[in-house]
């Protein structure tokens, strides 16, 4: 196991330079930089000492330098917590990130609870109560979860939270609490506002694993050895647990380096949607001011999470179901 | 059956130093010439012992030598051990791969027999197969429950072991 964690930290570590160094290079790509449209501003309300004032803003950005010079700079700045200035208000990158990734994180890990929760119980269900009316309506519930759009769904509840029941459902906190410290109120407000975008940004989720987790179960159910076990009187849930459930989980497993970007990148437009204060939002604005310090340190904290979610999935299922794939050939 | 003196070749063993030595170089170098932010620092510090712990169970490997004989296979060096195929208590033959679809990986065999420390040992040694093919049949004459992961890899080896065919 120590070969394998080794192996896979070094595949890590370029991986993460190469994207690093793809989404800065790539942002940067468009013609203009992020003081552009600022220096547009001043200039079309007439003043005078615009280009000046851009050739300061360049320098103050540093993007008068070379962009290489600007990516090793802003690299070696996020090992010392320092992801550069941002364009928006002049402010740390720093600064800007903090409660907002701390948010985010929270509303990810909630809605991946979700997703494993609701699908593991209605895939297995499913797949146990083939062609039943339990099955039909789980696979009803699966395919109008993977048809209708997260942003679409956040706007119907919107809708229907105003309409209906008077209820606000925009923002992960209430309005009193913004910026204030972390307090149990704070704490009960973010929870209670939570449970709307956790299904909205987790539904399409739940409704795959279901889709997946009900085909892994029914192909291991109809297999010889679970009619063997129920030749000899094994008692159903027993016999459902010890090997077939086992076996099916994998995918599940494989599933979390999958679910972690699919997740926090579906959440950009329903946090936008649902007035959220996640990183979304912000790295949507980021993306379009061509602010590169901003977008990059967001897509980088995205690729590490990625990276970090795989390692941890081939790592539990190399624990798990260390077999080799029937086809590739072993060393002897 | 006489005893096989088995080692892990040096071609192996010099890939496995060169791993250690760049991920410890990875790992330890922003710490030396940086700043580092102290969450970052612990999780680089973790990374660099990793590969340390790697550098050393390397070094490990080139000093033992294995010895396969009809009853014992014997692990020669500074964390030597016995394992005594008639008193084989434990037996895990695990595969791993580092690619996607899984091809181009390795094999660990684990054995141990009561009383004694595991031996592990992977694919890359010589006379791997000889060693798993004996472990099969100590397990198939002391009637060791395998696991399904170790049926299968052991079945894609082209061994079986009696009673403990594959159903599913």
């Amino acid at each position: 196991m120590l070969n394998y964690v080794v192996r896979r930290l070094l595949l890590m570590i370029p991986t993460l330079f190469v994207i690093s160094l793809l989404v800065y290079v790539i942002i940067d790509l468009p013609p203009g930089d992020c003081v552009t449209s600022q220096i547009d501003e001043l200039l079309s309300r007439g003043d005078p000492d615009a280009l000046n004032r851009a050739e300061e803003l360049r320098h103050l950005y540093g993007l008068d330098q070379p962009l290489m010079a600007r990516y090793f700079n802003w690299l070696f700045g996020v090992l010392r917590w320092d992801f550069g200035l941002s364009c928006q208000d002049t402010v740390p990158v720093r600064d800007l990130i903090g409660e907002r990734l701390a948010l985010t994180m929270v509303m990810e890990s909630c809605t991946i609870i979700f997703i494993w929760t609701v699908s593991f119980v209605i895939g297995v269900y499913a797949a146990t109560h083939q062609y039943q009316l339990g099955d039909y309506v789980a696979s009803f519930i699966g395919f109008i979860g993977l048809a209708v759009p997260n942003f679409l769904l956040a706007l119907v509840l919107l809708y229907v939270g105003k309409v209906y029941f008077g209820l606000s459902i925009g923002g992960l906190m209430d309005p009193e609490y913004i910026d204030k410290p972390l307090s149990w109120t704070k704490f009960t407000s973010i929870s209670q506002h939570l449970i709307i975008p956790v299904i909205v940004i987790g539904t399409s989720g739940t409704a795959g694993m279901i889709r997946r987790l009900r085909a892994n179960l029914l192909d291991e159910l109809q297999k010889q050895y679970v009619t063997t076990g129920r030749a000899k009187g094994l008692p159903p849930l027993r016999l459902l647990i010890k090997y077939p459930l086992r076996h099916a989980i994998n995918p599940f497993v494989a599933d979390i380096g999958h679910l972690l970007p699919e997740v926090i990148s579906g959440s950009v437009i329903v946090s936008v949607v649902l007035s959220l204060p996640t990183t979304g939002p912000m790295l949507l604005g980021a993306l379009k001011t061509q602010d590169v310090n901003l977008a990059a340190t967001f897509l980088l904290f995205v690729a590490v999470l990625t990276v970090v979610g795989m390692l941890v999935s081939d790592l539990l299922l190399a624990a798990l179901d260390p077999r080799i794939r029937f086809g590739a050939t072993s060393e002897k | 059956m006489s005893t096989a003196d088995l080692r892990y070749p040096r071609q192996a063993l010099w890939a496995d130093y060169g791993r250690a030595g760049i991920g410890a170089v990875l790992c330890g170098l922003p710490l030396l010439l940086i700043d580092v932010n102290r969450w970052i620092a612990s999780l680089l510090l973790a990374g660099f012992l990793l590969f340390v712990a790697f550098f050393l169970r390397t070094a490990l490997r080139q000093r033992t030598r294995y010895m396969l004989g009809p009853d014992t296979l014997c692990a020669d060096g500074p964390a030597g051990t016995l394992v005594e195929w008639s008193r084989l208590d434990r037996m895990k033959l695990s595969y791993f791969s580092t690619k996607r679809d899984r091809s181009d990986g390795w094999m660990q065999l684990s054995v141990g027999s009561a009383g004694g420390r595991t031996v592990k040992v992977d694919s890359a040694l010589e006379g791997f197969y000889d060693i798993v093919e004996r472990a099969a049949r100590a397990a198939e004459t002391g009637g060791l429950e395998l696991s399904v992961a170790t049926r299968a890899n052991l079945r894609s080896m082209g061994i079986s072991v009696a009673g403990q065919e594959e159903t599913a």
